[in-house]
């Protein structure tokens, strides 16, 4: 079985969102960009969120000239399943960040957020998003291929 | 032992005219991709499309849908 609208449309967001976010992270993590000389700014941030959506809005139309089907009502059973696993990625990077922030103690990513800049723990925050919702497409795929 | 619903939409849609998966999805408003899953009892349809079905066939609905 060949793959249908809804998960070619779910692999080219996949593959969008790790090919941006994975080069802007690649970028900000792996330059140390994030020092408390370089000063972000919204717009740093804001780039990729832009790009993602007209890299989308071209990829979708596409698609979507080729393609006549529809949602229907498993789809939206798998949407609301997959987000509810996403749902549970975040709340774990965001307890994860929390707990290590407010942690009194030593070494190990206390010492690293202790020290951390604003732009480094906005960064970190902002990777557990797009983690989240990464999780979110993998979980829709899983589940249009082998059933909800 | 616990029980299982099944059904007999792909005889149904043969006995039809050998209509084909798509042609039943687009009668009853949901994408091909569900009727196939239906068929292989992988996924359980809501009353609504069970009914759409079931007047698609001229069917009752006992006899589509089999829970034992």
């Amino acid at each position: 079985m060949g793959f249908s609208y809804k998960e070619k449309n779910l692999i080219a967001s996949l593959g969008i969102t790790l090919l941006v976010f994975g080069w802007y992270f690649y970028q900000v993590f792996s330059n140390q960009m994030l020092t408390l000389e370089h000063e972000f700014t919204f717009n740093d941030i804001l780039r990729p969120i832009i790009l993602i959506v007209v890299l989308e809005i071209i990829i979708q139309s596409f698609l979507a000239g080729k393609n006549k089907n529809k949602e229907d009502e498993r789809g939206a059973l798998i949407e609301s399943a997959s987000y509810k696993n996403g749902y549970w990625v975040l709340s774990i990077g965001v307890w994860f960040l929390l707990i290590q922030l407010l942690y009194i103690g030593s070494g190990g990513w206390y010492d690293i957020l202790k020290n951390a800049s604003p732009s480094f723990i906005s960064h970190l925050l902002l990777l557990f998003f797009v983690l989240a919702e990464v999780t979110n497409f993998i979980t829709q795929l899983y589940y249009h291929r082998k059933g909800v | 032992m616990s029980k299982k619903l099944t059904n007999n939409i792909r005889r149904l849609r043969f006995e039809s005219e050998e209509m084909s998966q798509q042609n039943l999805a687009d009668k009853v408003g949901v994408t091909r991709q569900t009727i196939f899953e239906i068929e292989k009892n992988k996924y359980s349809p809501s009353l609504e499309v069970a009914f759409k079905i079931s007047n698609e066939f001229k069917v009752p609905l006992e006899e589509i849908f089999i829970y034992d």
